[in-house]
């Protein structure tokens, strides 16, 4: 099976060589045969790595270690599910499923795109196979996910995989980040082809907003999960701790998000073509460059184990390369990039569109800055490293004006606003600011930071602005939710897009209720009680887990609120007898108001245990603003009956 | 005035005043953890006494103590992985963390990162303030979790 799988690969890259050829072929003397052919090529590489793909998930379920790599990952014990998902697990496997992720995009969009975009596809299937001949070499010459042990050192049992990753969430979670940012190689294939080919009309980009509105969910949902899942296992009481791995997602959701708002100025304005392009490319450099700090160990130096310099250098190199190579065609288009049309008055929605814009590449800025602090302040001096509070300090008051920004921005009128516009249009929801203000001041009091407060208040702005916006558009004798159906379906984009501003909000209040929250740490005997305000905890007793592939013991906290008994709360101590790891696993008694998060630090000797306990408030509304943010995409990219390929063919 | 100039005027002073922010709060220093080997730290030790530092080295093993009355956790770290036999493991320094949250991966042999200052006396210990630990036994430095367990502790 192994040498299935490894042939596979070989026999890809052979393809892919060739393939590319025959595309540049085809870019250069403009022949429509051999584009076919190069597109024939991408399937065929396509199934290849289907069948690399999986011959490698049939060696994880049938326990096949003689494979170093299943061996080095999984492991009899473990359930037949997580045995699958642990083909992700370490580096070689998680970039075959890039590849894999890349070769099904690349397939879907050359099958898409039969009948159109035929002037574009010989160097869009150039630059995608390009990127998937980068993947295949890596994994023929430097990390061989096929590799075998020689026979006298097969082994029986596999030694597992970190047990924190044995998690229903971490199966799909990597999943749809590697959607997610796998996906952009498409847009950025078709802002490639358009450079090149110098075909910088405005079919090109129709086609590329469709095809970055999928991956944009896809990696939104990514990053919603991965804060979930680091909620639910690492019992620090957190979601996102400004942690490179979680940097390395969110960078390129940053450049994609404000493409996906200044494309509608080049829509509606022909304006900023050159910009968006630069977004592209920004934002699937930063993909590459994303895999290859998560994947490489490069900035955390506790962590910094499986740095190979030749996979560094490999793969560095290739992303400067892929960066280099982008902005050199833009700049040698840049003279048929310009655009007509001005910027007619700073108080007009192109200009509230541009300053969405700078603000989402000054948070890039400061994340990336920050996540690689280390690997520049050790080639100066000593090496330092920024903690979560420098990622506070400067992203908090971005995401205030992009707050605001989302308020303003869908009202405001194009080119130029007038005072009245702007009366008619914010008066109620400037009251409406003022009224959450107020609220909040009165609710919260002693703990509120100014922060906060416009975070809140901000929040009710946004909601205000986006109530009124549907309000004013109610046609008499409707219901909402028909005047609301027929909105949307009038426009999908406009309408869908407040819902996915609705749900953005509600994430970022839900996250704005951290400066609320409390922790404590206590060590009590059995019988004993935790007080916390009008919380009470009493510590019943503590048991030995039953015997499975991990024990340790799970404690019973009776809960109460002013004295009404509420749950009994079950945090676990785990010890995974395989991987030798422990584990604290949190019990969490969530509401909409708050979750109370309750963690087994330490059996302790004496009989005691250990307890940490958080409060934390509205942290719920982060899962719930998640949903809102994908059901209000999903109704974006939702077919319309009269823009269906069908009918356009 | 242009519109551009117009736009570019307010770009420069809102990113001016971002810097300034940025800057005065930065130099606060609250942002800025350095690490240091425990060798490193060691050689530097009479200059080093009473400064915040983050230190890096590996719990000795059979070291850890608990206790619950003084609410502190003791042990001792040392300059190479305890399990590695040929490496130097240099002179041990005691270390005294003020409090029994220590994460999961905190044990006999654990790689870990002080965040604390150095108590003169005899012997000097160093007391933390934070504990960030990571497994030593395998790790290939690829997959979140392993990555969020360290940096989270």
């Amino acid at each position: 099976m192994a040498e299935l799988g490894a042939a596979c690969i070989r026999f890809a890259l052979l393809i892919a060589i060739a393939g590319f050829g025959v595309a540049i072929h085809a870019g250069l003397s403009r022949r429509p045969d051999w584009t076919r052919v190069a597109e024939r090529s991408v399937l065929v590489v396509a199934v290849s790595v289907a069948i690399a793909i999986a011959t490698l998930f049939t060696a994880f379920a049938t326990g096949d270690f003689r494979l170093s790599y299943v061996a080095a990952h999984s492991a009899l014990s473990m359930a037949t599910p997580y045995r699958l998902a642990a083909l992700w697990g370490g580096q070689a496997g998680s970039l075959l499923l890039w590849l894999f992720i890349l070769c099904m995009y690349s397939s879907a969009c050359v099958l898409a795109n039969r009948e159109k975009n035929r002037g574009l596809m010989a160097w869009v299937v150039a630059v995608l196979l390009a990127n998937a001949l980068f993947f295949l070499v890596l994994l023929t010459f430097v990390t061989d996910p096929f590799e075998t042990f020689p026979p006298e050192r097969a082994m029986s049992d596999g030694a597992g995989l970190n047990p924190l990753l044995q998690h229903p969430v971490m199966m799909i979670h990597p999943l749809m980040l590697y959607t997610g940012l796998v996906g952009f190689a498409v847009p950025f294939a078709f802002a490639f082809a358009a450079l090149i080919s110098g075909q910088l009309g405005s079919t090109w980009f129709q086609t590329t907003r469709r095809w970055t509105l999928f991956p944009w969910l896809f990696l939104s949902i990514g990053i919603m999960l991965g804060g979930r899942w680091a909620y639910e296992v690492l019992g620090w009481g957190g979601y996102w701790a400004w942690d490179p791995v979680e940097n390395a997602s969110f960078m390129p959701w940053l450049p994609a998000t404000a493409y996906l708002h200044s494309v509608m100025i080049q829509e509606k304005r022909d304006m900023l073509k050159t910009w968006n392009l630069l977004l592209i490319g920004l934002t699937y450099t930063l993909c590459l460059f994303g895999t290859f700090l998560t994947r490489s160990g490069i900035v955390q130096s506790v962590h910094a184990f499986a740095q190979t310099p030749i996979f560094t250098s490999v793969f560095l190199g290739y992303v400067a390369f892929t960066a280099i190579a982008f902005l050199t065609a833009l700049l040698a288009r840049r003279r048929g990039l310009r655009s007509p049309q001005r910027l007619e008055s700073v108080v007009s929605r192109e200009a509230g569109f541009l300053l969405n814009n700078w603000v989402f590449i000054a948070i890039l800025m400061v994340v990336f800055t920050g996540t690689l602090f280390p690997v520049f302040s050790e080639s100066i001096g000593e090496r330092t490293v920024l903690g979560p509070k420098y990622f506070q300090m400067l992203a908090g008051p971005l995401a205030l004006v992009l707050l605001l920004l989302t308020g303003v921005g869908p009202l405001i009128a194009w080119r130029r606003a007038t005072a009245a516009s702007l009366r008619r249009q914010f008066r109620w929801p400037a009251v409406a600011t003022l009224a959450t203000a107020a609220g909040v001041v009165a609710l919260v009091r002693s703990q509120l930071t100014p922060y906060a407060l416009g975070a809140w208040s901000l929040g009710g702005f946004v909601t205000a602005t986006i109530v009124h916006a549907i309000r004013s558009r109610v046609r008499h004798g409707e219901t909402p939710l028909q005047a609301l159906f027929a909105l949307w379906r009038k426009s999908q984009q406009r309408y869908g897009g407040y819902i996915v501003h609705l749900g953005a909000v509600l994430v970022l209040m839900g996250a704005t209720g951290s400066v609320l929250n409390e922790e404590r740490l206590e060590n009590v005997k059995p019988g004993a009680e935790i007080r916390m305000h009008n919380l009470r905890f009493d510590y019943l007793t503590a048991n030995a887990l039953p015997a499975q592939h991990y024990g340790g013991a799970v404690a019973r906290l009776a809960l109460y609120r002013d004295d009404q008994p509420l749950a009994v709360m079950t945090p676990e101590k785990r010890m995974y007898w395989l991987e030798q790891q422990p584990a604290s696993i949190p019990s969490v008694y969530s509401t909409l108001q708050e979750d109370v998060y309750v963690v087994l630090t330490a059996i302790e000797k004496d009989g005691s245990a250990t307890f940490k306990i958080y409060r934390n408030p509205l942290v719920n509304w982060i899962w719930i603003g998640g949903a809102v943010f994908v059901f209000g995409t999903l109704l974006v990219m939702w077919p319309h009956p009269t823009r269906s390929p069908a009918r356009r063919a | 005035m242009s519109k551009g100039v117009q736009v570019a005027g307010g770009a420069t002073i809102v990113a001016l005043l971002l810097a300034w922010y940025a800057l005065a709060n930065l130099e606060t220093g609250a942002s800025f953890s350095y690490y240091k080997s425990l060798a490193e730290f060691q050689a530097a030790q009479q200059t080093e006494t009473g400064k915040p530092v983050r230190v890096h080295g590996y719990v000795s093993l059979g070291s850890i103590e608990r206790d619950v009355a003084a609410r502190e956790v003791r042990f001792t770290v040392q300059n190479a992985p305890p399990h590695k036999a040929s490496a130097d493991a240099g002179p041990a320094m005691p270390v005294i963390f003020a409090s029994l949250e220590t994460p999961d991966l905190f044990k006999d042999g654990a790689e870990v990162v002080l965040e604390g200052r150095l108590r003169g006396g005899s012997p000097p210990a160093f007391v933390a303030d934070k504990l960030l630990a990571k497994c030593p036994s395998k790790f290939e430095g690829q997959g979140p979790a392993t990555a969020d367990g360290g940096a989270r502790g």
